[in-house]
């Protein structure tokens, strides 16, 4: 089943409305201090206790930047001292050693993502420090399907280095562009040539990754057409397997770094438009499919397979093959998912070194899910992976009437199928082409969190 | 913390029972309304039918050892019974589901020979054995209830002794689940199954590890869908017939 998806400029205009993009359902924002440790460690002993556990995916945080790029809105910390990578380092394995000690060794880890910050910030030895204490207190699958991947900031890497993560076993790679307009690249201090970022897709090719992800970014500074049509050219040209075109999102109030831009530099709303469009366009008709939001695959590209044949899935990392994974999250300010529970770690560097000093897990915040979350989570990663509602299956898993059930959210979904963005009949609610773009407004209408919203900063990016 | 309640909705506590009226998963009210007795006439006898609970997760019912003077019916959740053995070690003697008699082991003792703990919320209608037993000498329904009772529960413990493997076991203990529930009214083809795979495992004489791939290979198989601790039987006929050598059928 693959989708089709159109741009329509008028109806993206209209829902050009702040929302989550549900990596998780209920959004971060909603986890609550009273979750504890001891809750953690509660669901990750009944995680191990049912009847088939859940295979494991880690994330691993590494925060440390060399250089601060003044549209990012991740948890990082910039410096240019490398110790600090190293003493990250070691506390890191001191969190895989306690976490590891609570899965049951039979849970076998199959996919694994290092973000950050940037990963690369690491030496090669830390990274393999890293992963040697991940073998001795998990146990990692040794299957050709397991997904090792790592995000690289291609500033700051020696091509040579991507023999070594090979070696270390890592067989994705995830590569920073976001625009290689010099004008661009000033305005949000990330000078990045094309060489650079060439010679590193090479050596991850060289090495036999297994895919090559590139980020770009629209609505930068002083970015324009004809300048982000040329780094399409020359991203396109080199065909990574997969491309993610993220909308930038100006939010200086909630991000520091972003106040180093020049709010009369951005793009115009309509501008940004164009260049979503110009996207959209040039991706399809390189033959790119849409996976949803953000994400664009080729179509021999697992994402694209699994989404073909409904087995993809979405995540804190953003869409997987791997399905039913309990998805452990280590460093600062990762987040996990076991169980029926996110979890996420103290975000600030001082306290999760505290608690991992004193011994303890350092979780800061989470949420056990109910009944109406579960099923709610469940419909939305649905709509984000596939475009539809399985109106039958839900109502089979979860034992409700869907009609009744949602009966309110239903009315809330009208207008969007007025404006064509979905269909919906008895069986499924179905994104049209025009709604593909636009599937966390469609997501929206089933939060349930969302319409107690505190009122005042909007905590969400704008839909486009 | 609150138990995460999973992918199905909170199931209905099979507390309906009330002055009057028996609970519909009653170990008993069959017995009793054969012979002309109901709630009401229970009461005048002076039989305590005491409700108690929940036992929280992980709480103790009795211990092994504690003087015996109850016997309890589940009205709602799991309880599993087991012994430490003399190296320290966990054995598990059986599981009772609603509607299933606790303590009757005890009865040839004056203590409880065993442990038995909640494994999730759960509810007990508690009876006074010595009343019991006195009331059953005058309601031969109630008596003949008692011995059944006491003999099924004998023979669940006999029944993994044999060399068996462990498709086997596992088929005769879903089979075993599903039954119990149908006899209930509860469903026999979807069901939570409570029990950690540890001591599914250690009641079935198998490894864990062993529990969870014979799980994936029956769910491989088309046999049953397992989602977390949510259990649907595809192929019921197909578990019965593995499970026929267990259950001596």
């Amino acid at each position: 089943m693959t989708a089709s998806y159109a741009f329509d400029a008028d109806i993206v205009r209209k829902y050009d409305i702040p929302g989550p993009r549900y990596t998780s359902y209920p959004p971060a924002p909603q986890f609550s201090g009273e979750f504890t440790e001891q809750t953690l460690r509660d669901h990750i002993r009944r995680s191990n206790a049912e009847p088939i556990p859940r295979r494991l995916s880690l994330y691993l945080h590494i925060p440390y930047c060399f250089s601060p790029c003044f549209y990012c809105g991740c948890n990082r910390v910039i410096t240019r001292d490398r110790t600090k990578g190293r003493h990250y380092m070691e506390r890191l394995v001191r969190e895989i050693e306690a976490v590891g000690a609570l899965f049951d060794r039979d849970r076998e880890v199959v996919q694994l993502h290092m973000g950050g910050g940037t990963p690369n910030f690491l030496r090669p030895d830390e990274l393999q420090e890293i992963l040697e204490s991940i073998d001795s207190h998990f146990r990692v699958s040794l299957s050709d399907t397991r997904d090792f991947s790592i995000e690289i900031d291609p500033r700051f890497i020696d091509p040579a280095d991507i023999a070594a993560y090979a070696h270390l076993g890592f067989n994705r790679a995830s590569l920073g562009v976001q625009d290689f307009d010099p004008e661009v690249q000033r305005a949000v201090n990330r000078v990045q040539s094309v060489e650079q970022t060439l010679a590193v897709i090479d050596a991850c090719r060289l090495r036999r990754f297994r895919s090559v992800n590139v980020d770009l970014i629209y609505g930068l500074p002083m970015q324009t057409l004809a300048g982000f049509e040329r780094t399409l050219d020359i991203v396109l040209k080199v065909r990574p397997d997969r491309l993610a075109i993220y909308s930038y999102a100006h939010l200086p109030e909630l991000f520091k770094a972003q106040r180093q831009i020049d709010p009369s530099t951005l793009p115009t709303p309509e501008t940004k438009l164009e260049l979503l469009s110009l996207a959209i366009e040039r991706l399809s008709a390189a033959g790119y499919e849409y996976i949803g939001m953000d994400h664009f695959a080729l179509p021999e590209d697992p994402l694209a397979l699994a989404q073909a044949n409904g087995t993809l899935h979405r995540n804190f990392m953003g869409y997987t093959t791997h399905a039913d994974c309990d998805l452990v999250g280590l460093g600062v300010s990762a987040i996990g998912h076991i169980g029926d529970c996110y979890s996420q770690n103290a975000r600030d560097l001082p306290t999760w070194e505290a608690s991992l000093d004193c011994g303890r897990l350092p979780v800061w915040r989470g949420l056990e899910l109910d009944f109406d979350d579960l099923l709610r989570s469940e419909l939305i990663e649905q709509l984000m992976c596939f475009g539809r509602i399985d109106i039958a299956s839900l109502e089979r898993r979860y034992e409700i009437d869907f009609q009744s059930y949602f009966a309110g959210e239903l009315q809330q979904l009208q207008p969007l199928i007025d404006d064509g963005l979905a269909i919906a009949d008895n069986r499924t609610i179905c994104a049209t082409s025009r709604g593909r773009l636009l599937l966390r407004i469609i997501a929206m209408c089933f939060d349930r969190y969302l319409h107690s919203a505190p009122p005042g900063v909007s905590r969400y990016s704008r839909a486009i | 913390m609150s138990a995460p309640r999973g992918r199905m909705p909170p199931r209905p506590y099979t507390d309906d029972g009330d002055e009057l009226h028996f609970c519909t998963t009653c170990a008993f009210s069959s017995a009793c309304l054969s012979s002309g007795y109901d709630k009401a006439h229970l009461r005048e006898l002076h039989v305590l039918v005491e409700h108690v609970g929940p036992y929280k997760e992980g709480e103790h019912i009795f211990r092994e050892g504690d003087p015996f003077n109850v016997i309890a019916a589940v009205r709602s959740g799991t309880v599993k019974t087991y012994v430490i053995d003399n190296e320290g070690r966990e054995q598990v003697l059986g599981f009772f589901l609603p509607g299933e008699v606790i303590g009757l082991s005890a009865i040839s003792h004056a203590k409880y020979p065993c442990n038995a703990v909640a494994l999730e919320s759960v509810l007990l209608c508690r009876f006074s054995f010595p009343n019991i037993a006195a009331l059953a000498t005058r309601m031969p329904g109630l008596q003949q209830r008692l011995f059944t009772l006491l003999s099924e529960d004998i023979n669940k413990a006999a029944l993994l002794a044999g060399n068996f493997t462990a498709d086997e076991r596992m088929a005769a203990f879903l089979v075993s689940l599903s039954r119990r529930y149908a006899a209930r009214g509860l469903s026999a083809r979807r069901f939570m199954v409570a029990m950690t795979r540890t001591d599914i495992a250690n009641y079935l004489r198998l490894a864990s590890e062993t529990v969870s791939r014979v799980f994936r290979r029956f769910q491989d198989d088309g046999l049953l869908r397992v989602d977390r601790r949510d259990i649907e039987l595809l192929n019921p006929e197909k578990l019965e017939e593995l499970a026929k050598n267990v259950l001596r059928e």
